[in-house]
């Protein structure tokens, strides 16, 4: 691997990120909440030390698969370290433990906090929450549509040819130009769901922030009680529908827009997201009237559909106690923590295109237990699918299963109960925030021990970035020249 | 008319062979003297000898003054080079036939149209849309449709079971009014004949018959003799099993697909099943070999209703579909691609054979003679033909009952066809200027049927 190369990459990212320290700034003065020296010195230590390793390290060399690898992952923690200077220069989050945390919660799209009493928090400070959200979420949509095909991570390489641009073979042009082409999707739809919460009577300063925190499906809000502080019909409806729309692929949203609407249906992934939603939806309808939660199937409606979506796209908005609901319930919404939202959204999790393949393999396993001698294909759509990207899926269920079951047991030998160990893990593992048990979604972080904590902020990063691209770099062999 | 045909393979030789006994005047081109020769020798045509994509030869066949070209070689380049001459001297219609040139598709980047060609002619898609055609229709083994499918047109195999088996036409007659239907043709041994009253069908006989659409359920119950069916068997969906997995194997796969059968591919090339197993959605894949009966068995061979050979090989496919009837498939079909083994095959219990050169040419036949003769179908083993002709206001025949007309020998009306209305031809019943008759001819007849008509 070629240090010199990867280190004057990240240097670059480390400049880039100083500038996106300055974009809190205007709130800071508006609202006059006293964190703009924070800011300022948070993207000057950025821009010093980013400065320095772009200067020092220079390397002629074409970047190969492994620097992806190394820059991938580098690159996130980067970002959480770094980003957590603001909590910490000024003093809103003391902990460098819990800095970290928030930010790697932020940036991995995620939504945990350990925050008590965020409405006590300087407004720039929670635009600073929210915006780590957004970023994140930009860095999804281009690693899970461009690079991680090219790089071939679990199964990931089924997107390659679904990604519009050029198709040229070299990693740089087909990045950019497919980035510039579903960020601008994305821009898109931020800013029609901010306007829209604005109709709805927020302040511009709330509609920004959560509407970032949806199209990234973070979680993150700037309210105690989330999304269920405004306690509006309206508001709970639009962050439904863009929560839906964030856990689609944006590829189909790039597709709409050029009025390619065929495409949706079209979608098998697609279509299998929609009919575990309405399904998934029926059942809590179904449960909840048995347990006798809500007067009128209206209210019932509205408070299903909304934990529905936003456990499934691995949003993790509350509007709704869902611990009071009854175990079937729950059962139910820990169930669609583990399928998350469709490969090459913003969501995390399994991925619905996964699930979908693995219950595929299964079917054809069972029916070539029965015709021994027929030659059966697991097909997405109308294709194919190779066998190497088969395996790669079981080789990445087996692994999620592994890091659950692991990072589950590391939980509770921190001391904690084994239905908030496990939930926790898995909220964190599929980013999407809240949990059960003692971090709920009325409770936060802030109880977990240490060690725990750095046990999830590293499965929110493995979650995040496919689980291969982080556990690569633990293999001595890939050091090796 | 004046036809050029370029290619003196089976189906040039084919063709000449039927367009010449029709009485016109047809040119064979092909680069081997030798064919040449032995065409010149044995059918009534005229031979030139010469490649069939080059303009002088062309020139020197008389193109200029041709009414109909046929490019059927074994090259497609050449046959679509030869159609694009022949457009330069204004032939007005134009057949060509293809083997590997997709043209069907809307991909396809040189459409029949861009090559000024008429009908592109692919042998495996006619021999799989003929095979999809026989498998639908439970019992028949020889279907064609006429009127536009208002006359169906029936081939069946007499047991010694058959209902029908020892009586004479006479006693078939009184039948009729139960079930209407005309039996146009005997075919015994490889003799045709066309039945009088007091002919009787006599098992191991194939009759030929005409009935309208509408009839067809009742006149198959009456011909079903011990494989009756159970109204339970008849709900399940139809199961079929295709033996290789080839250009032919697919399309009929496909095509029974979507006419909800229950299909199994079976192929022995592992390779190819693969291939096959990413085109088809609902079929069966299976990599075996067709005389693995045991593995076929398994897949529930002795439910399947019908079975169809199409590898290339002719002997594995007569063999498997003995096979196949062995262990209690209803309907058996193969495709074999040697003339000689046509007749066999039939004797043998198999319900029909089919050759893909055979169905090309009568699928260029049935193009070249369009117009009044609407469509025709040509009967497997013989050189009878069927035909469907409509009768021109200001005829000499109109209105005068048949038995005063002298209808030509060797030929029989099976039909007429008067808007939505359908009749059963007697002696008494006359022709109107508008009508459509369905007529049954022997070899040799045709022309004297086509001239009692003009």
């Amino acid at each position: 691997m070629n240090q010199t190369l990867t280190l004057r990459i990240l240097g670059a990212l480390l400049i880039c990120l100083s500038g996106t320290l300055l974009l809190p700034l205007p709130f800071s003065f508006y609202y006059g909440d006293g964190a703009w020296p924070a800011f300022l010195g948070s993207a000057l230590i950025c821009l010093l030390i980013g400065g320095l390793l772009f200067h020092f390290c220079k390397s002629r060399k074409e970047m190969s698969v492994r620097e992806g690898f190394a820059i991938v992952t580098f690159g996130w923690s980067f970002f959480a370290l770094f980003g957590a200077l603001p909590y910490l220069l000024s003093g809103a989050i003391p902990s460098p433990v819990d800095a970290v945390f928030e930010t790697m919660s932020g940036f991995t799209t995620t939504g945990s906090t350990i925050l008590t009493h965020i409405e006590g928090m300087p407004k720039s400070l929670l635009f600073w929450r929210a915006l780590t959200h957004w970023l994140g979420g930009m860095g999804i949509i281009v690693l899970s549509l461009a690079i991680l095909p090219m790089l071939g991570v679990g199964g990931m390489q089924l997107f390659k040819a679904e990604v519009p641009g050029p198709t040229a073979d070299r990693l740089k042009p087909r990045i950019q130009d497919t980035a510039t082409l579903l960020w601008g999707v994305y821009l898109l739809l931020t800013a029609v769901e901010t306007l829209l919460l604005m109709l709805g009577g927020m302040t511009f300063f709330d509609a920004v922030c959560h509407a970032f925190a949806t199209l990234a499906t973070g979680g993150f809000s700037t309210r105690d009680a989330s999304v269920a502080a405004y306690d509006s019909v309206y508001i709970d409806g639009v962050i439904t529908l863009f929560m839906f729309l964030a856990g689609v692929n944006f590829t189909l949203h790039f597709q709409a827009l050029r009025g390619r609407l065929r495409e949706f249906p079209r979608n098998e992934e697609f279509r299998c997201y929609l009919g575990i939603t309405l399904f998934a939806t029926l059942l809590l309808l179904l449960f909840n009237w048995s347990g006798g939660i809500y007067q009128s199937l209206g209210e019932n409606l509205r408070y299903s559909l909304f934990q529905v979506c936003a456990i499934l796209t691995t949003t993790g908005f509350g509007t709704a106690d869902y611990e009071i609901w009854p175990v079937l319930t729950q059962y139910v919404l820990v169930l669609l923590m583990f399928i998350g939202g469709c490969a090459g959204s913003t969501g995390g999790g399994i991925k619905v295109v996964r699930i979908l393949l693995l219950f595929k393999h299964a079917q054809v396993q069972v029916f070539r237990l029965i015709h021994p001698r027929a030659v059966r294909l697991v097909k997405l759509g109308n294709r194919p699918v190779d066998r190497d990207v088969m395996q790669a899926i079981l080789g990445f269920f087996a692994l999620f299963i592994g890091i659950f079951v692991t990072a589950s047991l590391l939980m509770a030998a921190c001391g904690m109960d084994l239905v908030s160990a496990a939930s926790a893990v898995i909220a964190c593992l599929a980013n999407i925030g809240p949990a059960l048990g003692s971090v709920g979604p009325t409770d936060n972080y802030a109880a977990v021990p240490t060690l725990g904590k750095g046990v999830l902020i590293f499965c929110m990063l493995m979650g995040r970035l496919e689980l291969f691209t982080v556990l690569v770099l633990f293999f001595p062999s890939f050091w090796r020249k | 008319m004046r036809i050029l045909i370029v290619g003196a393979g089976q189906v040039g030789y084919f063709l000449c062979e039927r367009l010449s006994l029709e009485g016109h005047e047809v040119t064979l081109i092909d680069h081997s003297e030798e064919k040449i020769e032995r065409a010149q020798d044995r059918l009534n045509v005229l031979g030139v000898s010469g490649n069939g994509a080059s303009a002088e030869v062309l020139e020197q066949a008389g193109i200029a003054d041709a009414d109909i070209f046929i490019a059927v070689t074994d090259f497609d380049e050449v046959n679509i080079l030869a159609c694009l001459l022949a457009r330069e001297y204004n032939v007005p219609t134009r057949v060509a036939r293809t083997k590997s040139i997709e043209y069907k598709d809307h991909r396809a980047v040189l459409s029949k149209e861009k090559l000024g060609i008429d009908l592109l002619i692919n042998p495996e898609d006619a021999v799989a849309e003929e095979m999809i055609r026989i498998a639908c229709s439970s019992g028949a083994f020889d279907v064609a449709e006429f009127a536009e499918g208002q006359v169906q047109f029936l081939g069946y195999r007499i047991d010694q079971d058959s209902p029908l088996c020892d009586l004479t036409l006479m006693e078939l007659g009184e039948l009729r009014g139960i079930y209407r239907f005309v039996v146009v043709a005997i075919q015994r041994k490889d003799e045709t004949i066309i039945p009088h009253g007091a002919d009787s069908i006599q098992a191991g006989d194939r009759i030929y018959l005409f009935a309208h659409q509408k009839d067809l359920p009742a006149i198959q119950y009456m011909l079903q003799t011990s494989r009756q069916e159970t109204p339970k068997e008849k709900r399940r969906p139809r199961r079929a099993f295709i033996l290789g997995g080839g250009r032919i194997g697919l399309q009929i796969a496909q095509g029974m697909e979507g006419l909800q059968f229950e299909v199994k591919l079976i192929e022995r090339d592992e390779a190819r099943c693969q291939k096959l197993a990413e085109k088809l959605d609902k079929t069966v894949v299976l990599h075996t070999e067709g005389s693995d009966i045991q593995t076929l068995k398994d897949e529930g061979i002795e439910h399947a209703d019908v079975f169809i050979a199409v590898t290339d090989n002719d002997e594995t496919n007569i063999l498997t579909c003995l096979l196949a009837r062995q262990n209690g498939v209803q309907r058996t079909l193969a495709l074999v691609s040697q003339p000689e083994l046509l007749g066999l095959a039939s004797d043998l219990g198999i319900d029909a054979c089919i050759a893909p050169r055979l169905a090309a040419a009568s699928a260029i036949l049935k193009f070249v003679r369009r117009g009044e003769i609407i469509s025709l179908a040509t009967i497997e083993g013989s050189n009878s033909e069927v035909l469907e002709i409509e009768i021109k206001p200001g005829s000499g025949i109109l209105d005068t009952p048949l038995r005063e007309l002298h209808f030509p020998r060797g030929a029989i009306i099976g039909a007429i066809v008067r808007g939505q209305d359908y009749e059963i031809p007697t002696g008494a019943s006359s022709l109107r200027a508008g009508d459509r008759v369905v007529i049954f001819a022997l070899p040799g007849a045709l022309s004297k049927v086509e001239r009692f008509f003009e």
